[in-house]
């Protein structure tokens, strides 16, 4: 940035002259600048961000109803209240299923799906995706621009029981499963709903590695098929170290989004938490606790145990990465 | 860049930063959940035709639930309002997420002068209790003719608003819940809505010769059944069932009148009389199924059954509703007895600007112009006598209504605990689980049971005791 002054200050040997540049006089050009680049934004930040925060954590300690003016303080009473209830518990658990299951499967199928549009094409010649490799990427990106309702309503139709396409089909091929409720049976529900959520989310990440990899110098590749890589090897031993960071944030953000997955959720089950709750989320759990039991108090004490563990999640992801020799930090 | 300098724009961030947070904490911490006081409007002068003292050139500002009924009924009375009322304005907003949008109002202290409190998302009325007007001013003054208001509305109607001796809610429209049926269908085969369950396992029967179900359900709607083994369980064991429920009383699921109930109803899923399915089908479609594709012979429904259905009704149906079977042929209610409750209860917070004008707006439209109207354009009738003609507008399900209300006369109940505690949500995944054959009868009551236990044990929901 400013590297001149520093320079010359040193060259006259003089340390003192560097550090008081350093704590140089405020000027109003330099108070008008700190007020408009750091005070401003700070200010925002501070007021929609920070001070939302501090605000549901204190109503987390009361007992207020969310309608009136009036509560009352009632320490950590609401947090012993949820961790001793068993449907809160469940949506915790349902949770740290959509945790573990969706950014896995969803990263390794884009991944899968990005490296054969981008460099899973013919072998000889120059480094390329499979044939028309632009049509399957632009296929893909399609159920991404779907909102997120649309995709719920329109699987709760394709999952219909009757007159639902997937148990048409099932039975035009000669499976009986005429009248299967899908999302009605609590071993179906939860995975087809994993299902829907995948589907919604492969192409958006499938584009986001694909840029990654197109970042990757294609010498990189050739010289590795020269020294006879195939193409499995290629992905697993330059692909994959390459884009490390890429897959890094797409970990987070699906982690994020599990830990969340209110629309489909709330969409695909209306009302309810799914067959015997096996699809119940904590941020629905958290909806009906605020809005039609009226506790305001409970439901932001559910809503800073969902923030805390998205935190620890995205901590363990860094974690993990740091470990396993990723880059130093890496970036989101 | 100098490390120096870096050094010293980090520090100063982080010192402005520790500033900005602590400086406001005390602040908040002392003025949390402040929000505004009572305020007491202008008012006008009180006279017989204005009975609340609506201040001229005020406005009111009325906030609708937008649901099957839309809000025109209510922008009708509102051209009234206007017009009895020189200079004044009717705000009349539609919403459709009454509790998310006027939470902030009700916590900030100024809510609307008038809320139709409706619809999946309405708010928790007992949240609110506290906050809202006394209405039995609205039902005691005349209305436009010059009636008391209480002499011209039905049986029982203001029950259902009524929370620890105070009417907080008068529900506009009157809903009465049964069991519907295409008469068309049931004179071809010469069946009867059952009477008893056993007469209903009969009609099972003979629907299943004939490739039909008896009942369907929705997944949204599973807790249509509840109500239906409810309605039969209270005519069946009297009053004394619905209190102890409305009580959270210790073992009230497990009434020998709701033992049964439940065991008919169990008795009919073993049987394969609901169609499969249900609790994978959305309510729409599933009651589509009944009323177009004629799959099933009943659906347990309220009364806004015709109005939601009818676009999607086979012509030459003829909709007609009869009241839910009962366990013997004795009960302590007779047959006829109706669960009848209200649709669209509207509110009037304490602490509105205009309650005058909110309390008006409910006496103008409890008057006789804007409830015939109602009727007649909603198909539906409101909680006012004598706005449906005999001929019921040309539907039949609305003739049937008001011969059902005829015939019960004063055996009409209705419970409160569902909605006051927030129950349909777990209520439904216990429900579609038993109608899917994947719970039984004993296991149906352990787990309401466990549903109601668990409210009453809980200290922090506010309990109201209902008579």
């Amino acid at each position: 940035m400013t590297l001149p002054p520093a320079t010359v200050s040193a060259r006259d040997g003089s340390l003192t002259a560097a550090a008081a540049r350093g704590r140089r006089k405020p000027t109003l050009d330099r108070i008008s600048f700190m007020a408009v680049f750091l005070g401003i934004p700070l200010a925002i930040y501070l007021l929609f961000v920070i001070w939302p925060f501090l605000q549901a954590f204190y109503y987390s300690l009361t007992d207020w109803s969310g309608f009136s003016n009036t509560s009352n303080f009632v320490g950590l009473d609401n947090y012993a209240r949820i961790f001793t209830d068993d449907l809160f518990l469940k949506a915790l658990g349902n949770n740290i299923i959509l945790l573990i299951v969706v950014p896995l499967v969803t990263v390794i199928l884009s991944l899968v799906l990005a490296t054969l549009v981008t460099v899973g094409g013919s072998s000889k010649g120059q480094i390329k995706g499979l044939k028309n490799s632009s049509f399957y990427r632009v296929v893909s990106f399609f159920p991404y621009t779907i909102p997120a309702v649309a995709i719920g309503i329109m699987w709760g139709q394709i999952y219909d029981p009757s007159g639902g396409l997937l148990n048409g089909v099932l039975n035009a091929v000669g499976l009986n499963f005429k009248d299967y409720a899908w999302l009605g049976n609590a071993s179906t529900a939860m995975w087809c709903s994993i299902f829907v959520i995948i589907w919604g989310f492969v192409g958006f990440y499938m584009v986001l590695f694909i840029a990654g990899i197109k970042g990757i110098p294609s010498e990189i590749f050739e010289a590795a098929r020269i020294d006879g890589a195939g193409r499995f090897r290629t992905a697993v031993s330059i692909t994959i170290p390459m884009i490390r960071d890429n897959i890094q944030t797409a970990y987070v953000y699906l982690g994020i989004f599990a830990l969340d997955a209110f629309v489909y959720m709330a969409s695909l089950f209306p009302n309810a938490g799914g067959p015997e709750n096996t699809t119940l989320v904590m941020s629905q759990q958290l909806f009906f606790t605020a809005f039609q039991r009226g506790q305001f108090g409970m439901a932001t004490a559910m809503g800073v145990v969902l923030a805390v563990a998205t935190l620890i999640f995205a901590g363990l992801v860094f974690l993990v990465n740091k470990l396993t020799g990723g880059s130093e930090g890496g970036r989101l | 860049m100098n490390v120096q300098q870096s050094f010293a724009r980090r520090g100063f961030l982080r010192g402005a930063l520790a500033t900005a947070v602590l400086a406001p904490m005390g602040g908040a911490l002392a003025s949390c959940a402040s929000g505004g006081t009572t305020t007491t409007g202008p008012t006008g002068t009180v006279s017989d035709a204005n009975p609340f003292g609506v201040p001229d050139n005020s406005t009111l500002d009325a906030v609708i639930f937008k649901g099957g009924y839309g809000i025109d009924y209510v922008d009708f009375a509102g051209e009234a309002y206007e017009k009895n009322h020189p200079g004044t304005t009717a705000k009349i907003a539609p919403s459709t997420a009454i509790s998310a949008e006027l939470q902030p109002r009700f916590a900030g202290g100024n809510p609307p002068d008038l809320v139709d409190n409706s619809g999946a998302q309405s708010i928790g009325i007992s949240t609110i209790l506290a906050q809202l007007e006394d209405l039995q001013s609205v039902v005691d003054a005349k209305n436009l003719e010059g009636t008391p208001i209480k002499d011209t509305l039905y049986e029982g109607v203001l029950a259902p608003g009524t929370f620890d001796g105070k009417l907080v809610a008068i529900n506009y429209v009157l809903t009465l819940f049964g069991v519907w049926y295409s008469s068309t269908l049931f004179e071809a085969n010469g069946w009867t809505p059952p009477k008893t369950w056993d007469e209903a396992f009969e009609l099972g029967e003979k629907a299943k010769a004939k490739g039909k179900y008896l009942f369907l359900w929705g997944k949204e709607a599973a807790s249509y059944y509840l109500e239906l083994a409810l309605s039969s369980a209270i005519k069946e064991g009297g009053d004394e069932v619905r209190v102890a429920l409305e009580n959270l009383k210790e073992d009230s699921w497990k009434h020998p009148a709701l033992t049964k109930v439940f065991e008919a109803l169990d008795k009919h899923v073993k049987a394969g009389h609901f169609k499969p399915g249900g609790s994978g089908t959305a309510f729409t479609a599933a009651q589509a199924q009944w009323s177009n594709n004629q799959d099933a012979l009943l659906y347990p429904s309220g009364s806004w059954i015709e109005n939601e259905m009818k676009d999607q009704t086979k012509a030459d149906f003829k909709m007609m509703g009869a009241p839910v079977p009962t366990v013997t042929t004795t009960p302590k209610m007779p047959y006829e007895a109706l669960h009848s409750g209200g649709g669209e209860p509207f509110i009037v917070p304490s602490q509105a600007k205009n309650k005058a004008g909110g309390k008006e707006l409910l006496r103008i439209m409890l008057s006789k112009d804007a409830a015939a109207n109602f009727a007649k354009t909603k198909l539906a009738p409101t909680v006012v006598k004598g706005t449906v003609p005999a001929d019921g507008f040309g539907s039949t399900a609305l003739v049937s209504q008001t011969k059902m209300l005829e015939a019960a006369g004063k055996n009409v109940f209705n419970w409160q605990f569902l909605d006051l505690y927030g129950m349909n949500k777990d209520v439904l995944v216990v429900w579609n689980a038993f109608l899917d054959g994947k719970s039984n009868a004993a296991n149906l009551a352990n787990d309401m049971q466990k549903m109601s236990d668990k409210i009453r044990n809980d200290s922090s929901i506010k309990k109201v005791e209902i008579k």
